[in-house]
């Protein structure tokens, strides 16, 4: 059995680390909280900018813009959100695991935002198209639009010939998805039956060039909302997980030391006694 | 009086407004339009300028407007901005500081790469919208 000393030792440090994820798991539900209402906020921008985008290119099948066409596949680009800092349950490990199983095979570069996501890509060797990103959480809206730029050039000038964007969906705090989203070329969701008439200005291909750049960084921005409160949530629960761990592990070694108190004092007892016999006798 | 339409303002920041309008005035990529009830579908790619909303009780709101696009589908106008920003809530110093930075930064042209220099133009355009929007 340990000594009395080992366990008080064991004791002290298992507390001061449920100190560190307690306050973790404090920091994250306030960080969770902040993330999920710039996902509201965000909500209706990017809902109806891509219902507008749908009804553009189901009402014209007459105008073809160099986003819509497909064209051979000889490139992909995968735009990835991942976190900045570990100790988030599987949030970075999962995003990984599922980039791993998509781009098996094929050729591809990336464009890392998030420092776990450069980290990654970089000491695998795979083709980074730009590190401007390293941060994910002092992304702004300026910078998604710049991320929009730099893919929808490159797009054009057929560096890639696939967009996808992964991200973590936020399910519940539970549980959070990693999944891929293609954005170019842009695929509208097929509308059955009538077809709304539309006027365009100054033209519907011209129109519609100029707010595909605009759709990229809503939807960029959108999946780093998403990604931003799943990486919270899933710290949050890993936290909380590792602090009732922590206080069960308490449990069990307050009572290891108190079972070895009471022997010591037991065998003290039965020293003193003992030597109190041996002098009488 | 003037019909009232449905007029809905998004950017990624949120909702700016959601509510009843007689008339919107903004600056697309192609000049300014008028949008008023009873509008055909009509779509179109917004610039940078001042936008005025003429409000059901007469009164008019400016704000500056840049980026994204205007769109009328059934009746209903929606405006999906990459920033809009209500006349009030301009901060015209920090505007006005902005466009002094910027064309500081244009005098020394022919130091800066092209990408600086559109940057700059960039940063130039957009505080002189806001400054326009604050101090009419």
């Amino acid at each position: 059995m340990a000594s009395m000393k080992d366990i008080k030792l064991r004791i002290k440090s298992v507390q001061s680390t449920m100190q560190i994820t307690r306050a973790m798991k404090l920091v994250a539900s306030s960080r969770l909280r902040r993330a999920q209402q710039r996902v509201t906020e965000s909500r209706p921008y990017h809902e109806t900018l891509s219902a507008t985008l749908s009804d553009i290119a189901n009402s014209n099948s007459d105008f073809t813009s160099m986003y819509m066409q497909k064209r051979e596949i000889k490139k992909k680009l995968y735009i990835v959100f991942a976190g900045d800092r570990g100790l988030a349950g599987g949030y970075n490990s999962n995003m990984f695991r599922m980039i791993e199983a998509e781009t098996k095979g094929e050729s591809c570069c990336f464009l890392p935002v998030g420092k776990k996501a450069l980290e990654y890509f970089t000491k695998r060797g795979r083709e980074v198209v730009t590190d401007a990103f390293p941060l994910v959480g002092e992304i702004s809206v300026s910078d998604c639009f710049e991320m929009a730029r730099i893919v929808c050039k490159g797009y054009v000038n057929g560096d890639y010939d696939e967009i996808h964007v992964a991200g973590t969906v936020f399910k519940s705090v539970m549980s959070q998805i990693p999944v891929t989203t293609q954005l170019l070329p842009f695929t509208p969701k097929q509308v059955e039956g009538h077809r709304e008439v539309i006027l365009y200005e100054p033209g519907s291909a011209e129109t519609f060039n100029a707010i595909i750049p605009e759709y990229i960084a809503g939807m960029i921005y959108s999946v780093m909302c998403e990604s931003s409160a799943s990486e919270q949530g899933a710290r949050r629960m890993a936290m909380e997980n590792a602090t009732n761990n922590a206080s069960d592990m308490l449990d069990t070694l307050s009572l290891h030391y108190n079972r070895a108190r009471q022997a010591a004092i037991t065998q003290e007892i039965t020293e003193i006694v003992s030597g109190a016999a041996g002098s009488e006798g | 009086m003037a019909t009232p339409f449905h007029l809905q303002i998004v950017t990624p920041d949120g909702s700016e407004f959601d509510g009843q309008a007689v008339r919107i005035i903004v600056r697309t990529i192609a000049g300014d339009v008028c949008v008023m009830a009873r509008h055909t579908n009509y779509c179109t790619a917004l610039g940078m300028g001042e936008a005025k909303v003429t409000m059901e009780d007469g009164s008019v709101r400016t704000a500056a407007c840049m980026g994204g696009m205007l769109n009328v589908m059934d009746g209903k106008v929606r405006v999906i901005a990459t920033t809009w920003e209500w006349k009030d809530q301009i901060d015209f110093a920090r505007a006005q500081k902005a466009k002094e930075a910027a064309e500081k930064r244009l005098a020394e042209k022919n130091k800066l790469s092209d990408k600086e220099i559109a940057l700059a133009e960039a940063k130039l355009k957009r505080a002189l919208v806001r400054s326009n929007v604050a101090s009419r």
